[in-house]
């Protein structure tokens, strides 16, 4: 026996494959009918036309719109002192959406097998490669065409003089960037630690952002597909090499963000997404240490600990912060209901991210019947944390924002304010029950509308955004006035106490 | 040391999980024909030990040996010598329990694939059932595809984890017998179990797993799983 991890047999590895796939084909044939299979195909082709028609008329009128900004509109903040290069803000986006490509692809693999897979398969005396090249490959395929379609829009969107075909060269440069992103993961995968791996898909994403924004053309697609290619034929042969353990991972992953995907479970998406990401295992440990004669207090402190030990960084959180404010300072002024929008996501998103104790929580609720403390107690402990920390994020925000001279210095205190509601609406999207996708639609006057999915999907959001409202419209306004001050008082309270006495599974 | 005919070999192994041990260190040594019984009491450690010992899991401290050279289950050698069963109840939901063992049997070169699963589904009374998938079996009859696909592949190392739970008394039977047939032919194995007739049967000697680990003889371990 040798240590080394041969090779084995690639043939038969392969004959495996084609067996197991052409066992499921018939399988699967067996199972579906011709009619079956038309109406699947006449829904899908339907269904892709009536998206796409939605979005090249939304793209087509947020054209006419960003042509005549210049013009009508001048953005939230009237003179800023700061103005980025309208580029800017698209290279920031291009580098933000590589990035994520790079975080993601690891974490999902990009080669990885499923259950059975690793089952099956990985305990053959079989050459691996076969077994996860071809699913990499044509993932890697699909995301980078995936990727230009997605990209040909934003491109439409954020350089109107550009010419038709300089969009499909931009849209095809980041295209090929995305499948050179995942190249560099698989890389990774196999030598986890090594730097020069690191560097280099540092400047893959950073010189594709510049690439795709600055001097799309001919040459930048030609470089791009030239990049992809050898990165992918350099991983080819070392597929196989990647540990089972990994493989096994990544699939796991992967499965799990698939099934929240298909199920649209935002909170498992989340958990999936976040499964074996860095923790602080030791924050806080001398603070949870302390005595205390109070249940409340202990749970109290045991929440603070968690949140600090789940967040080790406040890197997601200045990410957003970043590009919202990237959003107010864009040369040339993006619209208003643009800037306003930018700033309902990135809130929404920061708080998602710190639902995560509540998240985590919810899968082990017997842990919260062990202190003696009402579960309106427990909520509230569990939303201390999320409101605290996005009461920080909007005043940060915000207070940037003032210096920007958007409006009053009382703009920061209104965004605290808001931050509390924000918090607390994170645990309720933390806490949702998962979506009865069996619950039958409502007739309305405008045909059947699935209500109950529709209230499960916006539970959280729903007053997150309700919190941010009156920020919005002090920042429309450009003024603080004392009334919304108090309205915005008004409504953090009362979310915060909707969610502390609302059991979300609503038998209590 | 390694002895002559030794394939399994574990010194000074520590198992767990995030640093913490969950048992005492296992030092041991498995001949070729021996079948090494592994007993203890629930959440002793039993199951970690042989996930380390089938290369699984890697060890906080100490070496997992097999013919002489550290477990790797990424070597393909490895692979080929080793064969473990624990309780993964992971199908290909579109392949048959006959596609299943084939896939093993092709992937392991048997000769004559075809007849060698036959002969497995014979062995385990899954004939019937051969041609449905695995979402249409009983627990029991999913447990025994998975022993059919561990035990029709050759190996020189075995590892079998609780291999009698969901399987009827006239199966554990069965398959005592068949352990015995697979150590006369030179397998050495490492079964973890809770059936104190299957150790008496099989086991030539025995591993009490818990906050220490000791060697003990079949009768005194099945004494103690009695007793449990």
């Amino acid at each position: 026996m040798s240590t080394a991890t041969a090779v084995g047999s690639a043939d038969r590895a392969g004959e495996i494959v084609r067996f197991t796939r052409r066992s499921a084909r018939r399988y699967n044939r067996a199972r579906t009918s011709l009619p079956d299979l038309f109406v699947d195909v006449y829904v899908s082709v339907l269904a892709l036309g009536c998206a796409v028609a939605l979005a090249v008329s939304f793209v087509l009128a947020l054209r006419g719109e960003f042509a005549q900004r210049s013009t009508t509109d001048s953005g939230l903040i009237a003179d800023p002192v700061l103005v980025l290069p309208s580029q800017a803000l698209e290279v920031l986006l291009t580098f933000a959406a590589l990035t994520a490509v790079v975080v993601l692809g690891r974490r999902l693999g990009p080669l990885a097998v499923g259950g059975p897979e690793s089952t099956w398969w990985l305990s053959l005396p079989v050459d691996r490669r076969p077994m996860v090249w071809g699913p990499f490959l044509r993932r890697t395929v699909l995301a980078g065409v995936g990727a230009a379609v997605a990209y040909t829009p934003v491109s439409i969107l954020s350089a109107l003089e550009r010419t038709p075909p300089t969009h499909a060269f931009a849209a095809a440069t980041f295209g090929l960037a995305v499948a050179a992103t995942l190249g560099v993961a698989a890389l990774l995968q196999q030598r986890p630690g090594a730097v020069g791996l690191k560097v280099t898909a540092a400047v893959l994403v950073v010189g594709g952002a510049l690439a795709v924004v600055l001097v799309p053309s001919v040459w930048t697609a030609s470089a791009g597909l030239v990049l992809a290619v050898a990165l992918l034929a350099f991983v080819s042969p070392r597929a196989g090499f990647i540990p089972g353990a990994e493989l096994t991972r990544a699939g796991a992953v992967s499965g799990h963000v698939g099934s929240s995907l298909y199920f649209m479970d935002s909170n498992e998406l989340l958990r999936a997404v976040r499964a074996e990401s860095r923790t602080a295992h030791r924050r806080g440990a001398r603070f949870f240490a302390r005595r205390t004669s109070r249940p409340f207090t202990a749970l109290l402190r045991a929440d603070v600990v968690a949140f600090l030990r789940l967040h080790p960084t406040p890197t997601t959180a200045v990410l957003w912060l970043m590009a919202c404010v990237a959003v107010m300072l864009v040369d040339g002024g993006l619209p208003v209901f643009v800037q306003l929008g930018a700033v309902v996501i990135a809130g929404c998103a920061v708080a998602s991210g710190f639902g995560a104790v509540a998240r985590k929580a919810a899968l082990v609720p017997e842990l919260d019947g062990l202190v003696p403390v009402g579960p309106a107690l427990v909520r509230a402990s569990r939303s201390f944390m999320p409101a605290v920390a996005m009461a920080l994020w909007m005043m940060v925000l915000c207070g940037v924002l003032v210096l920007l001279g958007a409006a009053g210095p009382m703009l920061i205190l209104l965004a605290a304010l808001s931050g509390v509601g924000m918090g607390a609406g994170s645990v309720r999207g933390a806490t949702r029950p998962a979506t009865d996708w069996s619950a039958p639609p409502v007739e309305t006057p405008f045909g059947p509308v699935p209500r109950a999915q529709l209230a499960s999907l916006l539970r959280g959001v729903d007053v997150t955004v309700l919190s941010l409202m009156p920020v919005a419209l002090t920042l429309y306004l450009g003024v603080v006035a004392l009334p919304v001050l108090v309205v915005q008082g008004v409504i953090s309270a009362v979310v915060f106490l909707v969610v502390a006495m609302t059991n979300p599974h609503g038998n209590s | 040391m390694t002895s002559r005919g030794t394939v399994l070999e574990a010194e000074r192994l520590v198992v767990g999980y995030a640093g913490a041990p969950v048992c005492g260190e296992i030092s041991v040594a498995v001949g070729a024909g021996e079948i090494l019984g592994v007993v203890g009491f629930n959440g002793a450690g039993k199951s970690t030990a042989a996930r380390t010992l089938a290369g699984r899991q890697l060890p906080i401290s100490g070496d997992v040996k097999v013919h002489g050279l550290l477990a790797n289950p990424d070597a393909v050698a490895f692979r080929r010598e080793v064969s473990a069963v624990f309780d993964e109840d992971l199908f290909f939901p579109s392949l048959t329990v006959r596609e299943h063992l084939l896939l093993v049997a092709r992937g392991h070169s048997l000769p004559d694939p075809e007849a060698q699963v036959e002969e497995e589904l014979s062995f385990f009374g899954l004939q019937e059932r051969a041609d449905v998938v695995p979402e249409s079996l009983s627990s029991g009859q999913r447990r025994r595809t998975l022993l059919a696909a561990g035990l029709m592949r050759p190996a020189s190392l075995l590892i079998l984890d609780e291999p009698e739970q969901r399987l009827d008394p006239v199966m554990r039977e069965a398959l005592g017998r068949r352990i015995r047939l697979l150590a006369a032919g030179g397998t050495a194995v490492v079964l973890v179990t809770h059936d104190p007739q299957l150790l008496l049967d099989t086991a030539t000697s025995c591993l009490v797993i818990d906050d220490e680990v000791t060697v003990t003889a079949p009768d005194a371990a099945a004494a103690i799983i009695a007793g449990a």
